[in-house]
């Protein structure tokens, strides 16, 4: 049984609370294109709440990761509504007039993606306080004290001044995720960031992952690993062709899926496990 | 081969040979200054969102590397001054042909710079809350840049051999020196054999320097 060392299940609710009137995000009626075949988001719905730690899973093409993207801004819908925080975030109707998004709430976004992560020109310390001094006019001094801090919680302060060449795949994908926190994100957006690692180094990255998730910070994260799913989601979202086929609490959705297609998938997955 | 090999013609003909080197120096070096800065210019019009800064700059380019370097230099010498009605001396001359050469061929290297950056990197500045501006020069540039390098290197030492061709108009570099010293002392077999040394220590010290930048790179930038 693998995971052996990983940190304890965080808090969360027995049961996943699918309540309407979410405050925190809401998807509703999003739908995303690539050109006339390809419909990777099919009007789909969904709701998180503040405290919720999301895992999307699904076969490829689901729109897993478009729907990441599309949070974090770097992809547009082309209708439907999105709404951070109770506030209107992500407008796909509008067209030409009326601003298609809130630029203020995509700061408060953060990601971390599969590959490429660090900039390779930029020691460590530079990675981290690019962002915070470029964008939010923290003084190099001030970026400086929060990165050590960071980084000292994630146990990498001896590697300030390292370069990203020098540091291992966990090594870099742990700095990848302390730069997102770097700027206070509200929500964690985590896309398949431990799937091009080496096994050894998965389980590092999933502890920082947890130990954000004890500190309440609110994430959705796209993974393979089904394992890891169960152990960190308060809610389980399962994709498929671009609309939400089944979602719940991890334990009742892993053990007993009530949509055939959840079966179908699941089946696969957790068999190769 | 019973060829005897003499070098004495070269007594009293190393002032020559010296002036020539002077002047070949000069071209390539000043070549390369254009060709670095104007070929970083082009390539930011070949990269620009509007149709009609970079179809110019596409055409541009493509002159220059479609024709032969010398074809280049004999039509900015016999051309330019009739069609614009001007006299430039000859070398500055050469350095405009050779210049302009070199900017096409640069930005094409720039080019490749920037769109070997990869394209994660512009969605993590996007993530982190880059504005374009900052992303370009926080990121992309510094990146593209050290990819360019070698290239603009190489393309500059590849000017210096291209700078003799201007002998075939009449500028007196190392090449027509070494040509005007071999008629006249019947000894071409020295002469050129000379003057191919002395483009080779010239070229071969920035040729190893690139390689062992490109080593050095490879071994820093793993992505």
């Amino acid at each position: 049984m693998k995971a052996s060392n990983l940190a304890a299940v965080p808090p969360r609710p027995l049961h996943a609370c699918e309540t309407k009137s979410s405050e925190f995000i809401q998807l509703r009626d999003v739908y995303k294109s690539y050109g006339e075949n390809l419909v990777v988001m099919d009007h789909l719905d969904l709701d998180m709440r503040a405290d919720d730690r999301l895992v999307i899973i699904g076969p490829s093409g689901s729109g897993k990761s478009s729907l990441l993207r599309v949070m974090m801004g770097l992809e547009s819908i082309q209708g439907g509504t999105i709404r951070f925080q109770g506030k209107p975030y992500i407008d796909g109707n509008a067209r030409g007039k009326g601003k298609p998004m809130d630029y203020s709430l995509q700061t408060q976004v953060g990601m971390v993606f599969q590959h490429y992560t660090l900039f390779p020109h930029l020691s460590v310390l530079g990675n981290l306080i690019l962002a915070p001094m470029k964008v939010h006019g923290l003084s190099k001094a001030q970026a400086t004290e929060k990165a050590r801090a960071l980084l000292a919680r994630l146990g990498l302060e001896s590697k300030l001044e390292v370069y990203p060449s020098q540091l291992s795949g966990g090594q870099k994908q742990r700095v990848a995720i302390a730069r997102a926190l770097m700027l206070e994100p509200k929500l964690m957006l985590f896309d398949e960031v431990t799937s091009a690692l080496d096994p050894e180094m998965v389980i590092e990255v999933q502890n920082v992952m947890l130990q954000l998730a004890e500190q309440k910070m609110a994430m959705i994260i796209v993974t393979h690993d089904m394992h890891f799913a169960r152990h960190i989601a308060t809610r389980v979202v399962f994709c498929a062709n671009g609309k939400v086929v089944e979602q719940g609490h991890p334990d009742q959705l892993f053990t007993q899926p009530r949509e055939p297609r959840t079966r179908e998938f699941l089946e696969k997955v957790l068999h190769l496990d | 081969m019973n060829y005897q090999f003499d070098f004495s013609f070269l007594n009293g003909n190393f002032g020559l040979l010296w002036d020539g080197l002077k002047v070949t120096l000069q071209l390539a070096l000043v070549s390369n200054i254009v060709g670095l800065v104007l070929g970083f210019g082009l390539c930011l019009l070949t990269l620009s969102r509007w149709f009609f800064l970079r179809w110019p700059a596409q055409l541009f380019i493509e002159f220059f590397r479609c024709t032969p370097v010398l074809l280049q230099i004999v039509w900015f010498f016999y051309c330019v001054p009739m069609l614009f009605d001007v006299f430039i001396d000859p070398i500055t001359m050469g350095v405009l042909a050779l210049g302009l050469n070199l900017t096409a061929f640069n930005a094409e290297a720039y080019r490749a710079g920037v769109q070997a950056v990869p394209r994660e990197h512009l969605d993590a500045c996007v993530a982190l809350g880059l504005r374009p501006w900052q992303r370009t020069l926080y990121v992309i540039l510094p990146q593209a840049l050290r990819s360019a390098i070698p290239v603009l290197m190489t393309n500059g030492i590849s000017i210096l051999q291209q700078s003799a061709l201007v002998a075939i108009v009449a500028v007196a570099d190392l090449m027509y020196v070494g040509k005007s010293i071999a008629t006249e002392a019947y000894r071409p077999l020295e002469t050129y054999s000379l003057i191919a040394l002395i483009y080779f220590a010239l070229s071969l010290p920035i040729a190893q320097f690139v390689q062992w930048l490109e080593r050095r790179q490879d071994a820093a930038l793993a992505r």
